[in-house]
């Protein structure tokens, strides 16, 4: 049987969120498969690891025990070994326990996880890894990057613009400058972070200012894009390799000044849209939203495309959602942005799309080993007799 | 909704779209949703605004130890980055009142009225109660050094218990709570001009409704209510009654 180490928590606003996918979304359905020891791997919010039975349980984090569990239990380490081994001291005379693992199921979300570092130490370590690789997951968590590299692929989108938070504490004046040619109503974004969160829909000039220093406060790079007019939102997970399969676009049901921001997202269960829709049928386990997405023939196909298409130029692989932006009378698809870890592997579609959530996981596995064995053949090593000249 | 002020990251929330402006200031260790009730019938009118203060709510924590100063200059930073020029009326809670006493006295906090529920702030009455709070917080932590620290926490808290402290309930700020709750504002209070409406709950042990009598006493322009069958949290204990107090009085 393998042993899959599942990685969560993190130092991230999506600490939490992270939690719940780790915990209701990956372990669950892989301790159904009966083929897997799994081993759960906490981040703190301090950035200590923990590797403990214990922490699959969600009371344990409701409950609030995790606080002082964190302050008395061992610290886990992580032994590069031509794989990856974890470490800790066991409670008997200072021995210490070791796993060896397999394959690890990354469910983190946001910085320090879903943003390619966590990714980063598992090629390291060259054991087989869920989901997306280090550059495809840097690209697919910075916003403004994404946009730069779909744009380079001719991938349509909003007209936007960015600035560094440095910039605005020495001056403002070209940062409004360049926002002066985008047309109101504006999304202001800081460019890491997900969820939502630290993000301003900008309806007036007075308060864009307010807007641009709370994204500012939350990251180095801020975005700020044109709203779109006849919005309809979809959003598409995607999961495979160099063939990657599309579930069902979905459509977030909120009326256009709306947005899921996090309250609304994970709080409400996507209860606070005003929209003529709020308050329709329930699916998401992010909220209320149709599946598949209630679009012409045509726009959906399109949306459809563009999708796969951003997935593709972006290098994602394992899965990822791509969230689109439909003008529906200009009929326009617009890539707005990639996740790279979905929240709750956005089992929810693929449920609706025919995969169970036992089977999403079975086959996120396959398309790791798959990328992994690929990546065996790959020559690492090149002889030369530089250092005998040297 | 969120904006920086100080260099924090404060959450507010704005409601109603009336030409007056009407701003609450919640309590310790309380969090703007405390005025859900009243603010759902005042939004009607007016427009509210409220905010959760340093350290409380979805609001960052000061790096330093703050006084009700700077809980002041923090408010009128806030009004400036909402730009909002002209305040109808201020409406307080517990320690919120005494955060707006401070401000009224100074001048940096101004509006045509002004609301106290359940006013904090009158500290010399509990004169023993304070140095409870200055002696365990100076010794409790060194009286507890050699307790194993399951039992820490339960013997700290029967510690401060005795006084009365709120101290536990936002142990993150134990600085800012030595600093603020030594602060009496009565002799600010003196100095307060506004309109002023002072509500107390006759069964209100945190703040007893005899510093309702001190208040009036102390405000010249003011008016004292005392409400039945509520406490601390009037507004929570007789919501309909407490905001018709309001309403009738802006």
């Amino acid at each position: 049987m393998k042993t899959i180490a599942v990685i969560f928590g993190g130092q991230s606003t999506e600490h939490d969120v992270s939690i719940v996918t780790a915990l209701a979304s990956v372990i669950k359905p892989l301790e159904l498969t009966k083929k897997f020891h799994v081993e759960p791997v906490y981040i703190a919010k301090d950035g200590s690891w923990y590797w403990d039975k214990k922490l699959k349980d969600i009371k344990f984090y409701q409950s609030g025990e995790i606080e002082d569990y964190v302050k008395k239990a061992a610290k886990t380490h992580i032994l590069f070994d031509n794989g990856l081994t974890l470490v800790k001291s066991s409670q008997f005379a200072g021995r210490k326990q070791y796993k060896k693992i397999d394959l690890v199921f990354p469910a983190m979300h946001g910085t320090h996880g879903e943003d390619g570092e966590l990714m980063g130490i598992l090629e390291m370590a060259n054991v087989p890894y869920v989901g997306c690789n280090v550059p495809s997951s840097v690209i697919a968590m910075d916003k403004i990057l994404a946009k730069q590299v779909t744009e380079s692929a001719k991938i349509p989108s909003t007209p936007w613009t960015w600035f560094y938070s440095d910039e605005l504490a020495h001056g403002s004046d070209k940062i409004l400058k360049r926002i002066n040619s985008l047309k109101y109503p504006l999304f202001v974004k800081p460019a890491h972070l997900g969820s939502s969160i630290g993000i301003t829909r900008v309806t007036a000039k007075d308060q864009l200012m307010n807007a641009l220093e709370v994204a500012s406060h939350y990251d180095d790079k801020v975005i700020v894009e044109q709203g779109v007019e006849n919005l309809v939102e979809a959003t598409l997970p995607i999961m495979g390799n160099e063939n990657p399969v599309p579930a069902l676009l979905e459509e977030p049901l909120l009326k256009s000044e709306d947005f899921f921001d996090f309250e609304t997202k994970y709080m409400q269960g996507g209860k606070k849209g005003t929209g003529k829709n709020a308050g329709a049928k329930a699916s998401g386990s992010q909220g209320y939203s149709r599946i598949p997405a209630d679009l012409p023939k045509d726009l959906y196909k399109a949306a459809e495309e563009l999708g796969l298409n951003v997935y593709k130029s972006t290098g994602c692989r394992g899965i990822a959602r791509v969230d689109m932006l439909v003008d529906t009378k200009a009929k326009k698809v617009m890539f707005n942005e990639i996740n790279p870890l979905p929240g709750g592997l956005y089992a929810h579609n693929w449920n609706k799309a025919g995969i169970s959530n036992v089977e999403l996981v079975s086959k996120l596995i396959d398309y790791a080993e798959e990328a992994w064995q690929k990546k065996q053949k790959l020559a690492t090593a090149f002889s030369t007799n530089y250092l005998k000249q040297f | 909704m969120q904006l920086v002020v100080d260099s924090l990251l404060t959450n507010y929330q704005k409601q109603g779209s009336g030409k007056k402006v009407i701003i609450m200031i919640h309590g310790w260790a309380d969090k703007l949703q405390t005025f859900d009730e009243l603010t759902s019938d005042l939004a009607k009118k007016y427009t509210v605004y409220r905010m959760d203060l340093p350290g409380f709510g979805q609001t960052q924590a000061p790096n330093e130890p703050w006084g009700l100063d700077e809980y002041v200059m923090f408010i009128d930073e806030f009004n400036k980055k909402l730009k909002i020029n002209h305040v109808h009326a201020y409406i307080g809670h517990s320690n919120g009142c005494a955060v707006l006493v401070r401000g009224f006295s100074n001048n940096k906090i101004k509006s045509d009225k002004l609301i106290l529920l359940a006013a904090a702030g009158i500290r010399n009455k509990n004169k023993l109660k304070k140095l409870g709070i200055k002696a365990i917080a100076k010794t409790g932590k060194a009286a507890t050094f050699w307790v194993p620290r399951d039992q820490k926490q339960k013997l700290q808290k029967k510690l401060y218990g005795t006084v009365g402290s709120d101290m536990l309930v936002a142990p993150h700020l134990k600085e800012t709570f030595k600093k603020t709750v030594m602060q009496d504002v009565q002799s600010d209070a003196a100095r307060i001009l506004a309109d002023t409406l002072i509500i107390y709950g006759m069964k209100d042990s945190a703040t007893p409704n005899e510093f309702g009598d001190i208040y009036h006493n102390l405000i010249k322009n003011s008016k004292l209510v005392k409400v039945d069958d509520a406490g601390h949290m009037l507004h929570h204990h007789q919501p309909e009654k407490t905001a018709k107090i309001v309403e009738d009085f802006l």
